[in-house]
């Protein structure tokens, strides 16, 4: 393997071992808030460590800018509907 | 066996096990839940059979669509019956299992003989994959649903307006507080539409431009419009109306007034029915269908006969 494709690699296995940590805490924290503490953070982070290690193996341009664009259309859907999700189990009482 | 083929594997025993759960979970959301995940999962399965246009089309309406709209039906039946949650244990029927075993191994007695066919020299898609070199189109999925099969693409835009005229003839109009689920008050809303909605144009715009040679069209098009629709029923930007204005009425059928409107106009050219005349006609077909659909769905979603202006 090449070194860019090295650097691809880990990168993809950082972004699996961050969705695997968001998922654990998802599945075992108590209640709705640090679920979502933990799916936000860890997912987010996740998903830009797979979107960057695809955009190195892709070595392309416009396939990089692409995999950004999705990046920052996930962190403002993820963070929008946790911000709702929160608000709403407040509002509930949870 | 190699990673892809370990990747299909999990693949299919993931869709199987999320049907299990989509038909035998008691609570009613989280069926529907599973039916969206289900859904994602059948996308990346039409993926890895290299058919990114069945992708697209199930992420974005079997996935996305269908599963805003059982979710609004899901909340309607809450607002109907609000002392009786939505959620009631179903009964498994006895004659459930022996269907499902019947079901299995007809399956599996179509797929194993489906392996034994010799594939027939000139069948209909190589025909259609010889000529698309003349129709101008890159993606010959777009060629097969507008040039050479267009009759049942034709017909499926009727059917979309039957299945709406139904839905307003049995369901009565959705009252504008049940649509918006989201309060308009809550900050960050009016950012996420800002950029969400403007985004669904733009999307839909290149799918619908990518679909005469990447894969894409008019009907993965309309469903994100509708997305963008539903985002703006959710937040109460725009609200179910009473009656539909001319705009509405336009919308709606434009997709099928222009596919019958060219498709038999080009019979005064001493063509036949439906022979389109040139890729101008696919793309402007295409786009009056994209409108339709789009339209179509976001009202589906409202359950209303009409959007209006609401809150800002």
């Amino acid at each position: 393997m090449s070194g860019l494709e090295w650097v691809g690699v880990t990168l993809l296995i950082a972004g699996c071992f961050f969705y695997l940590a968001g998922t654990i805490g998802l599945l075992r924290f108590g209640d709705v808030h640090s679920r979502l503490h933990a799916l936000t953070k860890a997912d987010n982070l996740g998903l830009m460590l797979v979107c960057a290690a695809l955009a190195v193996l892709s070595a392309d341009w416009r396939i990089a800018a692409l995999l950004v664009l999705v990046w920052l259309l996930g962190l403002l859907a993820a963070t929008v509907s946790a911000h709702l999700i929160a608000r709403h189990a407040r509002r509930d009482g949870d | 066996m190699d990673v892809a083929g370990f990747i299909d594997l999990l693949l299919a025993i993931g869709m199987v096990v999320l049907a299990l759960q989509v038909v035998s979970e008691r609570a009613v959301l989280r069926s529907i839940i599973l039916f969206v995940v289900f859904g994602l999962v059948m996308a990346l399965a039409w993926t890895r059979l290299r058919a990114p246009d069945l992708a697209l089309a199930e992420a974005a309406i079997g996935a996305g669509v269908t599963g805003a709209l059982m979710m609004m039906a899901w909340r309607r039946l809450l607002i109907i019956n609000p002392g009786q949650p939505a959620d009631t244990p179903r009964g498994r029927s006895g004659v459930a299992i022996p269907v499902a075993l019947l079901a299995a191994a007809l399956v599996a007695i179509i797929g194993l003989s489906a392996l034994d066919i010799e594939p027939h020299a000139n069948t209909a898609g190589q025909v259609a994959m010889d000529e698309m070199a003349d129709t101008g189109l890159g993606n010959p999925v777009t060629g097969v649903l507008l040039l050479f099969r267009n009759l049942d693409t034709l017909l499926e835009m009727a059917v979309l307006l039957i299945a709406l005229l139904g839905a307003r003839a049995i369901s009565p109009p959705a009252r504008p507080e049940e649509a918006a689920v989201i309060e308009s008050g809550t900050p960050l809303v009016g950012a996420l539409l800002a950029i969400l909605v403007p985004l669904s144009i733009l999307i839909a715009t290149h799918l619908l431009l990518a679909g005469t040679h990447e894969p894409g069209g008019a009907f993965q098009a309309g469903a994100v419009l509708a997305a963008g629709g539903v985002a703006l029923v959710l937040t109460a930007r725009m609200q179910p109306g009473a009656r539909p204005g001319l705009v509405t009425q336009l919308g709606v059928t434009i997709g099928l007034v222009a596919f019958v409107g060219i498709g038999v106009g080009v019979m005064a050219f001493g063509e036949s029915l439906l022979v389109l005349p040139g890729t101008w006609a696919v793309y402007l077909i295409e786009t009056a269908m994209m409108v339709s659909i789009g339209l179509t769905l976001a009202l589906l979603f409202a359950g209303a006969p009409a959007l209006v202006g609401g809150r800002r």
